[in-house]
């Protein structure tokens, strides 16, 4: 729609629907509305409901039937049939399947693609869930409710956030002569840890440019340097101020100075921790439940403050009302029932390698009696930042992704490797900007 | 025109026995069918909708797809625009893989097929285990490969250092270490196939013509250039044909050995085509590719064919 007329039209055709909707989602129970009916107890009449999740692996395929079932026992007016399947297929088929009225009830997505979701019109708005089920943005931890929200809408529910954490293999240190219980916590104590390592004949971290570990110790150190990822209206990238060449040298200077190996493969540090051949390791909380790990005496604790100010990377996962053709309401309102459940009884989902979101969940004593491993994520999730939330926005982070690559790699220095790839980002946020709008 | 022999003459050619003729292709077509039907619906219906497509700014969840005519096209020969760099980037990554691979793709099962057609013993069991890795899948080879070539744990460079050689080679990391072991791991896992059509070729060349040419006086590289690859060449042409065009479609290793680093050095075209069209949604561009991928592939095997053309004649 290149005329401005055209596209005013529309706006106001669009904007016109919008209002007519939200008119009658009102109340009236079984109105056709674009988002979703909900009550902390749900009170229509039978229904089964389907629910999507990519949760394959570790502890989740036990936990989750597990806890389906005690929910399907607790509410005979709800029955929820969960349907679990690799994270990329739910991609690929979800947008499809809803478009053809044949989309799960229910859903569970990462933060960085609610928003595609919600632009391409595929979620139902959960305003109304948040305001029934009595949600509040202090009941998860901050900036979180935001990472689903799309359009000055609330499109997610929260689930789970995955902080970034420092692991470390205390024999490593205790063989360097490092005391494993006095662990650095900015950039001199870390520097002196590094320092001490290399004069053991170990390289203390090591580091790479790829997604999970590289990427994502780039984006913590960018923000603790005061940067960030784009501009406020996510339409140019900003990775390569001066702060992302910072961090991004940092990083490539560990390398530099021997602290770490050159030309570290995907997932090598992590194997290189459980080997015993590294002391430090910037990796997910997911790594806690990673069993080849247990056989290494380790700890984790809060990634060090290297810049200027606290930050950490974090992911996190958010429920999704999908908008089937003719999605049944009295199925919505049941997923929102469910949704809430979920979240109250989320305490168990540390054992998957996730934090519950839910502040009630993840502050009760009795989660870190039960896997205090997690303590220093959770002291993290005070200053953790989340995924950028634009729609399509995964093509972009690719670029990051790339630029880190390349630098990591000696290929091109962090400042030319990062302008590269900012001036590749902010042309595919454009491209973005120009499909979905928002 | 070449070789009569691969394919025996279809039509009879007197005019008398014409009406035979017609009737004969028309059971032909009739026995066809199925599969025209089966082609219809699976390749050429979706290659002319990609066409179609391909003029499109094509999101498949969006309802919206503007038409945009040749743009996506022009896109990709305009230095600045949003693919440009990025798909010649590949195009030429799949190029270097293509020149890097086939000729040992060809020459190595060459070689192997001719120690195998001696009368040797255990023949049957060499042929097993050469073949062995081709039913592999390129998720397995690659996995395997990847631990086996990690730079700092894995074996080979473990080997490397006990034998006194350099052993932080980047294999799966930095090029052109990376070409060498994508080339490398194709060429281990896929030789078996070649192997055994160009050993299926050999056992198919008249043992006659050896022992003449042995009574010309020819000693065994003559015997090899004058009777064993002329005799080939048939089974050769398709042997070329198809080793060309499987290692332009080269994707998986890529995808899971090097994730297409260092940076995108090792993306290849399908990886960026299947990027664009599946992840990112951008089915017009995609499909634009594709097409530009699939003209310089149909000039390659023109090309191709035309130079193994039987010009002795």
């Amino acid at each position: 729609m290149k005329n401005p007329t055209l596209r005013a039209a529309a706006a106001v055709a669009i904007l016109g629907l919008g209002v007519s909707l939200a008119a009658c989602s009102g109340g009236s129970s079984n109105s056709a509305s674009d988002s979703v009916r909900a009550e902390a107890e749900y009170s229509g009449p039978q229904v089964d409901i389907t629910f999507w999740n990519g949760w394959t692996g570790g502890a989740a395929p036990v936990l989750v039937p597990q806890l389906v079932a005690e929910f399907n026992e607790t509410h005979p007016d709800i029955k929820v049939k969960s349907n679990a399947m690799e994270w990329a297929d739910i991609t690929q088929k979800m947008p499809l399947a809803i478009k053809a009225g044949k989309g799960p009830d229910v859903a569970v997505a990462h933060g960085d693609d609610v928003a595609t979701y919600a632009a391409q019109g595929l979620l139902l708005k959960t305003d109304d869930v948040v305001e029934a089920l009595g949600y509040d943005e202090d009941d998860f931890p901050e900036g979180l409710m935001d990472a689903g929200q799309f359009d000055d809408s609330q499109y997610g529910v929260p689930w789970s956030v995955t902080p970034l954490g420092l692991y470390i293999n205390k024999d490593v240190l205790v063989k360097a002569g490092l005391d494993p219980e006095t662990a650095p916590t900015d950039q001199k104590s870390y520097l002196a840890a590094l320092e001490a390592l290399k004069a053991a004949g170990v390289q203390g971290e090591w580091a790479d440019g790829y997604v999970f570990t590289g990427t994502f110790e780039f984006e913590s150190l960018l923000w603790q340097f005061g940067g960030e990822l784009f501009n406020e209206d996510v339409t140019e990238a900003t990775f390569n101020s001066e702060a992302g060449v910072k961090a991004l040298t940092w990083m490539t200077d560990l390398i530099e100075k021997g602290y770490s190996p050159a030309n570290v493969a995907q997932d090598g540090n992590i194997n290189a921790l459980i080997g015993g051949e590294t002391a430090f390791n910037w990796n997910g909380v997911w790594q806690t439940t990673n069993e080849a790990l247990q056989s290494v005496d380790w700890t984790a604790i809060p990634v060090p403050q290297i810049g200027t100010e606290k930050a950490v990377w974090s992911s996190s996962t958010h429920w999704m009302f999908p908008a089937n053709k003719n999605q049944d309401p009295d199925k919505s309102a049941a997923a929102a029932t469910f949704v809430k459940w979920m979240n109250d009884n989320s305490a168990e989902w540390a054992s998957t390698g996730e934090l519950p979101a839910q502040n009630t969940v993840r502050e009760d004593p009795a989660l870190l009696t039960d896997y205090p491993a997690l303590a220093p994520f959770l002291e993290q999730l005070e200053y953790a930042r989340y995924e950028t939330v634009s729609p399509g926005i995964t093509n972009a982070m690719a670029e990051v992704t790339t630029g880190v690559n390349e630098a990591m790699l000696g290929k091109k220095s962090p400042k030319e490797a990062l302008d590269d790839a900012a001036e590749k980002a902010t042309q595919l946020l454009k491209q973005n900007k120009a499909q979905y709008g928002g | 025109m070449a070789n009569p022999s691969i394919v025996p003459p279809l039509r009879g050619g007197s005019g008398l026995r014409g009406a035979a003729a017609r009737r004969k292709t028309l059971t032909a077509y009739l026995f066809l069918a199925p599969f025209l039907v089966i082609f219809g619906i699976f390749v050429l219906f979706p290659a002319v909708y990609g066409l179609w497509i391909s003029l499109h700014v094509w999101n498949p969840l969006l309802d919206d797809h503007p038409f945009v005519g040749l743009q996506n096209f022009f896109d990709l020969f305009t230095p600045g625009s949003i693919t440009y760099g990025d798909f010649w980037e590949s195009m030429r990554a799949t190029g270097i893989f293509v020149v890097a691979s086939v000729p040992f793709l060809l020459a190595v099962p060459l070689a192997i097929a001719l120690l195998l057609n001696r009368r040797i013993k255990g023949g049957t069991v060499f042929r097993g285990i050469f073949f062995a890795p081709y039913v592999l899948g390129v998720a397995v080879v690659s996995v395997l490969w990847r631990y086996l070539l990690d730079p700092q744990l894995g074996v080979v460079n473990a080997v490397l250092e006990l034998l006194g050689l350099p052993s932080d080679i980047p294999w799966t990391v930095d090029v052109p270490w990376a070409w060498i072991s994508l080339v490398g791991i194709t060429v281990w896992w896929t030789l078996g196939l070649n192997t055994v059509i160009l050993l299926a070729g050999l056992k198919g060349i008249n043992p006659d013509l050896y022992e003449a040419a042995s009574l010309d006086g020819a000693g065994a590289w003559r015997k090899f250039t004058s009777v064993t690859l002329p005799g080939l060449r048939p089974v050769m042409t398709f042997v070329v044909t198809v080793t060309l065009l499987s290692s332009a479609n080269m994707f998986g290793q890529s995808f899971l050995i090097t994730q297409g680093g260092p940076g995108t050095q090792t993306r290849t075209a399908i990886m960026y085509i299947a990027d664009q069209g599946l992840v990112q949604n951008q089915m017009g561009a995609a499909t634009a590719m594709s097409y530009v991928l699939f003209a310089i592939l149909a000039v390659v095997s023109v090309i191709n064919f035309r130079l193994q053309r039987d010009n002795t004649k």
